[in-house]
């Protein structure tokens, strides 16, 4: 006997969708325990006036990772002062899944970004300026170079120089070779340092042949 | 000879570790995250695996959790290697299935003494 699926259910999920789209409506489905319907009232809720601070403040209890990204993805679609503060929140979080997919989202938002990267990279906490130096990993910004120059010449935690230097070895040009000199001669002791620094030379060199 | 998986989304680190192991006598395969990590542990039999915790796809944390649960797989020790240095970072690290925690930057003989004790290969 051949089996006929039941094509009704995904309709009524659409219709019942469609009834609550007002602001209230969604921001109670947000909370809502089937996380496919907070899945819903977080793409409806992007077309909705003021909806970054609901938003956010759900991002601090969300736990299912669809969800998450979901709501990710619709802060980097308002961007936002409130959405931008939201995301750039999620670096200084314990979930290393929620930082990663943060830092993935932040590089998508040049403009933005780049109007804050100076203060995130001055944070006091080391492991947030690492982060944002691994913002500018892939952020098209014709800054980038500056602002990592800037982080091997100024920063005193070997690991925020290191992730600059990693990224200087990659893009950095001539102008970057008198700050990764600097560097070594600041953190002789560190082998992975000098390790960087001379690979980093060395391609910046070939590169300019 | 024993075979180490280094998983670091940054080049560089991935280098500098290749260049100590096997310069110490290892055979290194890389990866770039989580999931390429995992791709390989599932058709490669590793000795031990070095695991960043901070990459995109699939963290650190995330791989280990996920391949510490394919029971088909040799459970192969783990040294997990990040800039975080908190406790409550190592707890994570622990409760994903690492066996030693390193804080970068590395050092030759801190990483290969950590090696050589999951190995087996200390005296």
């Amino acid at each position: 006997m051949a089996f006929i699926k039941k094509q009704q259910s995904s309709t009524e999920t659409e219709d019942e969708r469609k009834a609550l789209r007002d602001f209230e409506g969604l921001c109670e489905e947000l909370n809502h325990a089937d996380s496919q319907v907070r899945r819903w009232a977080v793409r409806d809720l992007v077309e909705m006036p003021n909806a970054s601070s609901v938003l956010v403040e759900r991002l601090e209890h969300e736990n299912n990772a669809s969800v998450r990204t979901g709501i990710l993805n619709a802060l980097a679609q308002l961007r936002d002062t409130i959405s931008l503060n939201g995301l750039i929140e999620c670096l200084r979080s314990e979930d290393a899944a929620l930082r990663n997919e943060s830092i993935e989202i932040l590089k998508e938002l040049p403009d933005e970004v780049g109007a804050i990267i100076e203060t995130l990279l001055k944070d006091s906490d080391s492991d947030v300026r690492i982060f944002a130096v691994n913002i500018l990993e892939s952020l098209r910004h014709e800054n980038v170079e500056q602002w990592l120059i800037g982080v091997i010449e100024k920063d005193s935690h070997v690991n925020v120089c290191s992730t600059a230097l990693d990224l200087l070895s990659e893009v950095g040009s001539e102008q970057a070779i008198p700050a990764i000199k600097k560097l070594k001669a600041r953190f002789p002791d560190e082998p992975y340092v000098c390790f960087s620094a001379d690979l980093a030379l060395k391609r910046i060199e070939e590169g300019s042949q | 000879m024993k075979h180490i998986l280094v998983i670091d989304d940054a080049a560089t680190v991935r280098l500098y570790h290749r260049n100590i192991l096997e310069t110490a006598g290892y055979s290194v395969d890389e990866a770039i995250n989580g999931i390429e990590a995992l791709e390989k542990a599932l058709v490669t039999s590793y000795d031990l695996y070095i695991v960043d915790v901070n990459m995109p796809k699939l963290d650190g944390y995330g791989f280990l959790k996920e391949f510490r649960r394919q029971e088909d797989v040799l459970q192969s020790p783990a040294i997990m290697v990040t800039t975080e240095a908190g406790n409550q970072d190592k707890i994570l690290g622990y409760a994903s299935g690492a066996n030693l925690y390193m804080t970068k930057p590395t050092k030759p003989n801190q990483l290969l003494s950590y090696v050589r004790l999951l190995l087996g290969e200390v005296a």
